[in-house]
């Protein structure tokens, strides 16, 4: 994850619409961050469209016209990507699986987003004893082995897709927290902070109104990259073989073309596609991640 | 007020009286129509990732269950789960797939026939379908204590008879189990074939002959092992090397029957007594000869002791064993048990007494038992000897010289490889030569035996089964009608076709045409297909009414699905 | 050396919360620990036995307390199905793993740090362009996918590696160090850590870019004002050490989450090591293994972590003395 730790660099205070506005159209200059936008978006329509897409019932076992299963098929105008050693649609498993790379996605990106953007708040503000606390749980939770965490997860409940966004939102958040800590612990010292603790607003109003709107951009930014790991997560777990058996993902289909020996067939058609889909979600997270960076620390721009 | 009726009171009394009387007539009238419907079923399958033929079967007999108007959902779920739903709440889950191993000792029917269907074995045991039958009951007791082959293969075919009509289980196929091995390495004639289990067998560990230059044996498994121990069933690969580092009195051949081994001979003095003579060339690996006492002691140690409670249940037949000569004991049954021969005598590994008796006295009164103690020598009196276990990634044996049928190759590594492509490789590169493990797709091998003529391929069908198991306890697979309309709807060729891709043999009962002399040609498969599973059904009662398959008449559903 | 004491203070507290967290993990698990081991014959006052000998039937607070005792001499309880203390079971297959990690990180690192440091001075070119992206793909690609893809290619198609293992088949050694140094040992090394490289070495190379440029912008700047010096040598040697204070710290920050006992790639190459210990393990519901092989793989990333921690200590003075 390109995990940038950079020391907390001053963003446009108090001008929040305009510099969100600014920082979004400098964003779309960057070709990274539009190539970045315009694959969610690819992301996001293929998975609401996902039943006009698909060409057959991903599940559904598929015969040929001489009575047996269709095993193995290459690449035809019947079956666009070809089919599984069980005879199903690669080209319609990999559309079903977009649905599942979008729900594992979001869900774990708001709640790390959300986690960490609230033990960043609470630590920064507060302070003291709180901060230690929070602090010390983010070491543990750093500690802990993440993929494995998620194995006994799944290995010893039943396993389901939510043990990824789980364990992603219980062991990923220490990162945004203390990138947010610190952006918190700038914005404390400002002016109209100082202000509106002068004039009585309680602690949760100042903590709400004047400084999560500057951590905001942040946060977005470390949801975004969180996608990239759940999906990751999603796709190791499967591999291994504790993913969950009831949906159609692409780790789901990576195993199965690992178990079902795709690479000794020659069958580049099953095992290609679902990782390079995975790919280019991934690293359109990282794309936006980069981008924002840019706006959120502009120091790097030549 | 007298007793006559005036008219208007009549009508009024016949009006009502006819009221009541339709009223009371229409749920009759319905009743007469059907029953509730039926609950969803639930199919439990393996996750495909696991256990791809029987996802695949899973899926195709929820489909073909569909079309009876039965609502179906096929449910994969991971083994332990399945495991802890199937076996330890066997009153909550309706149907499921699952599989028999086949294992050499059960070329002996005994196991699958008392096992699989005695009532006593229901609670807690093999019989999880909870099938009860005293018909059956009485022919698979009689079979275990008919000695005479002829008789007993009679009472096999009995019970292969009643299982096939009254369909328990809905038997789907018996595996062929595709093996390889490098005859450039071998020669191919050493390479023993055995019935129902291929030619990972001990007769192939010993005989097998190199022919150039490689005289060790590489093998691979797709597990690790879990321990290396003549008194603790670890797992299948464990198992492998258990049986060439000891020694048993028994053996099965590879015609699938017993035959004397380290035994010179072993008599039937009568149905309850039984006469053992042992060779007298035996050595153990540390050079120490082996006497009789070490084979009492090895029988002793389970049957007297709790010490050892896998290898218990063997022994539990034996009342006592009598040291009658140098090289002899004679052996007194409690009961008569036919295939004696094969589940005690080919079970149990003869130990070194002096170095096992000590570990014993070392854990009496305590909670612990021989499993946990190991002898780091792994001392036996079979023809390989250990050399070097780490069980996570190799297993090295050697050749014991001693031995009287010392192999020909100098020694066996088993690799633990749980890459399904990697081992492809392996076998093409030569890095394995006796693919001694394969759940990947045939197809692979195949081409690889095509491509590289070096590569020899072999298949027998297996003594173990693929079945659909019917829950018998719980309405309506306690009718045995219902089961076998559920089972005629299932077509077993298509089954083989598409998710064995015709690398099996259908199965019609719990005996595998892999052991012929115990499976009988003369029970035939019953008919199958759609309609034929709808008329049986509508014959017994059960209508289909609004696109749903309901119980006769009179019969409420009572039962949830399994959450 | 307040400083090292204060980290591993630290340290040891962090193991301990792991520590409590993993019992608390493992024994309030749902299911029947028994399920996998359906053995036919096996009685119910057996089944009551191997409970009692395991301790699954005392109060959960006895059982922490035992646990936490047995921890503290090394006892790392008795594995369920293999019959033997888990320490047993475990400790041949921990230098294979200890091994792959710290071969795949030193790689990783040092090819990213200097071609970070190399790239930070092509700002603007088509390497940049193309460089940067690769880098990032290789931190997008699900590790196994490149694993089996390089699987494929460099041992099935070109034969040039092993298909698998950690040793050619019955090779015998003298001593764990002669095994360990052995060309064959190597050699089956390679692949695995190339993958686990390739994986890691993204991170070290992007951020030592973005630092650098950010140092190397200012530093040049200031440089240029005093002439005389040779801007690259100084530049280069006091931006380099400032520039790895974030790498390092990124490096800490993101080994839980990178080297999960490498279960993956332990996997696709059939490496003998820990990864591959937990997931069967699991599997098979051994819960005292799993438990046993987590906390190893815990263990190990904390010290490593530990270690980092000093070095960013010795790198940055101020730390160490503040």
């Amino acid at each position: 994850m390109a995990n940038v730790q950079m020391p907390a660099q001053n963003l446009p205070a108090g001008r929040g619409d305009n510099a969100f506005v600014a920082g979004l159209r400098r964003i779309l200059r960057d070709p990274f961050s539009v190539a970045a936008l315009v694959i969610y978006v690819l992301l996001v329509l293929v998975a609401i469209f996902a039943d006009q897409l698909m060409t057959h019932d991903p599940t559904q076992i598929q015969f040929r016209a001489n009575g047996r299963v269709a095993t193995n098929q290459p690449v035809s105008e019947a079956f666009l990507l070809g089919t599984t050693n069980l005879g199903r649609d690669i080209y319609s498993q990999l559309i079903a699986g977009s649905r599942n790379a979008l729900m594992v996605g979001v869900t774990a990106a708001i709640s790390v987003a959300a986690l960490g953007t609230l033990v960043g708040l609470l630590s920064g503000y507060f302070g003291g004893r709180i901060d230690a606390f929070l602090m010390r749980l983010a070491d543990v939770a750093l500690a802990i082995p993440f993929l494995p965490f998620v194995i006994v997860l799944s290995g010893f409940f039943r396993a389901n897709t939510w043990n990824v966004v789980i364990a992603v939102a219980l062991l990923l958040w220490p990162n945004t927290a203390r990138v947010i800590r610190s952006q918190v612990l700038t914005v404390k010292e400002r002016a109209y902070v100082e202000a509106a603790r002068v004039t009585g607003a309680s602690d949760l109003r100042i903590l709400f109104v004047h400084v999560a709107p500057n951590i905001l951009p942040l946060t977005f930014l470390y949801g975004s990259v969180a996608i990239g790991w759940a999906i990751l997560t999603e796709a190791a777990v499967s591999f291994v073989g504790f993913g969950d058996p009831s949906r159609i993902s692409w780790g789901f289909m990576l195993q199965d073309a690992f178990v079902s020996q795709a690479l000794s067939r020659g069958s580049w058609n099953w095992f290609l596609p679902p990782g390079l889909c995975i790919i280019l979600v991934v690293i359109a997270g990282f794309f936006l991640a980069r981008g924002a960076e840019e706006v959120l620390f502009p120091k790097l721009r030549s | 007020m007298s007793r006559s009726f005036s008219r208007r009171q009549a009508l009024i009394i016949t009006g009502a009286t006819t009221l009541l009387s339709t009223t009371a007539l229409t749920p009759l009238a319905f009743a007469q129509g059907a029953g509730d419907p039926v609950r969803k079923i639930v199919l439990i399958t393996d996750t495909q990732g696991a256990a791809p033929q029987a996802y695949q079967a899973g899926q195709l007999i929820a489909q073909a269950w569909k079309q009876l108007g039965l609502d179906v959902e096929a449910r994969p779920m991971a083994r332990q789960a399945q495991s802890d739903l199937v076996w330890f709440n066997r009153d909550k889950w309706d149907t499921t797939m699952w599989r028999m191993v086949g294992r050499p000792e059960r070329s002996d029917p005994d196991e699958m026939t008392f096992n699989l269907f005695h009532s006593s074995t229901a609670p807690r045991g093999f019989n999880f379908v909870g099938y009860n039958s005293p018909e059956y009951d009485k022919v698979a007791e009689q079979q275990r204590q008919t000695v005479d082959p002829a008789a007993r293969q009679n009472l096999i075919k009995q019970a292969q008879q009643i299982i096939s009509r009254d369909a328990p289980y809905a038997f789907l196929v018996h595996p062929n189990t595709l093996q390889a091995f490098n005859q450039n390495v071998f020669d191919p004639a050493s390479i023993v074939v055995q019935k129902g289990v291929g030619i990972r067998n001990f007769w192939t560990f010993i005989g097998a002959t190199p022919k150039g230059t490689q005289k060790a044996m590489i093998i691979n498994s797709g597990t690790a092992l879990q321990a290396i121990h003549p008194l603790y069933i670890a797992g299948a690969p464990d198992s492998w090397m258990n049986e060439l580092i000891w020694d048993r009195l028994v053996r099965i051949g590879p015609d699938g029957l017993p035959r004397p081994w380290a035994a010179e001979s072993f008599k039937f003095v009568d149905d309850k007594t039984v006469d053992v003579v042992i060779r007298g060339d035996m050595i153990f690996h540390d050079g120490k000869p082996v006497t009789i006492d070490d084979v009492i002691f090895s029988f002793e140690a389970p049957l007297t002791t709790d010490k050892s409670p896998m290898f218990k249940p063997f022994v539990t037949d034996i009342d006592r064993i009598e040291k009658t000569g140098e090289r002899a004991m004679r052996i007194h049954l409690k009961r008569i048990n036919a295939a004696f021969a094969t589940t005690a005598l080919g079970r149990v590994f003869i130990v070194p007494k002096h170095v096992w008796e000590p570990h014993l006295k070392s854990v009496e009164g305590k909670p612990d038992t021989l499993e946990s103690i190991r002898d780091p020598m792994n001392v036996g009196s079979g023809p390989f000897r250990q050399v070097r276990a780490r069980l996570n990634e190799e297993v090295v044996i050697e050749r014991h010289a001693g031995h009287w049928a010392a192999p020909k190759v100098d020694r066996v590594v088993l690799r633990v490889i749980p890459n399904a492509e990697a081992v492809v490789g392996m076998v093409r590169s030569g890095e394995i030569n006796l693919l001694s493990e394969y759940g990947g797709d045939p197809d692979v091998l195949e081409k690889l035996s095509k491509d590289n003529p070096a590569i020899k391929l072999t298949q027998v069908t297996d003594v173990g089964i693929e079945f659909m198991a019917f829950n018998n306890r719980r309405p309506p697979f306690d009718d045995p009608v219902f089961r076998s309309a559920l089972s005629a709807a299932i077509d077993r060729n298509v089954i083989i076709q598409a998710a064995w891709n015709g690398y099996a043999v259908e199965s019609i009962s719990h005996v595998s045409p892999a052991i012929d002399f115990w499976h009988s040609t003369e029970v035939k498969a019953p008919a199958t297909g759609i309609a034929l599973a709808k008329s049986i059904l509508d014959k017994a009662g059960y209508k289909v009414e609004g696109g749903r398959l309901r119980y006769p008449p009179g019969k409420k559903e009572t039962l949830q699905p399994p959450g | 050396m307040g400083f090292a004491l204060r980290r591993l203070a630290h340290s040891l507290f962090v193991l301990w919360a792991v520590v409590t967290i993993l019992f608390l993990m493992f024994r309030l698990m749902p299911g029947n620990p028994l399920a996998a081991y359906i053995n036919e014959q096996l009685s119910e006052d057996d089944q009551r036995l191997i409970m009692a000998q395991f301790g699954l039937n005392r109060p959960l607070y006895e059982q922490y307390v035992i646990y936490l005792w047995n921890l503290l001499q090394g006892n790392l309880g008795m594995s369920f199905f293999r019959r033997e203390p888990v320490w047993d079971v475990l400790k041949s297959a921990l230098p294979n793993t200890l091994i792959l990690t710290i071969t795949g990180l030193v790689i990783a690192y040092i090819f990213g740090i200097l071609t970070g440091a190399w790239l930070a001075t092509k700002r603007g070119t088509l390497a940049e362009a193309v460089i940067v992206p690769a880098a990032l793909a290789t931190r997008a690609a699900p590790e196994f996918w490149i694993g089996m893809i390089l699987l494929t290619i460099f041992a099935f198609t070109f034969g040039w590696f092993p298909s698998g293992g950690a040793n050619s088949a019955g090779a015998a050694y003298t001593s764990e160090w002669d095994r360990i140094l052995s060309r064959d040992y190597v050699l089956h090394l390679v692949l695995p850590a190339l993958t686990l490289a390739l994986y890691l070495q993204g991170l070290p190379l992007l951020l030592m870019r973005s630092t650098m440029l950010e140092i190397l912008h200012d530093e040049f700047i200031t440089m240029a004002k005093i002439k005389g010096l040779s801007p690259w040598r100084i530049t280069i040697h006091h931006a380099a050490r400032n520039a790895l204070l974030p790498v390092v710290t990124a490096f800490a920050l993101g080994l839980g989450a990178t080297l999960g006992g490498n279960v993956v790639v332990e996997t696709v190459f059939s490496w003998p090591g820990l990864g591959r210990l937990l997931v069967a393990a699991v599997a098979q519901s051994d819960y005292p293994l799993a438990q046993g092989a987590f906390f190893l793989i815990s263990l190990v990333l904390i010290i490593l972590n530990l270690i980092v921690d000093l070095v960013y200590g010795w790198l940055d003075p101020r730390v160490s003395h503040g």
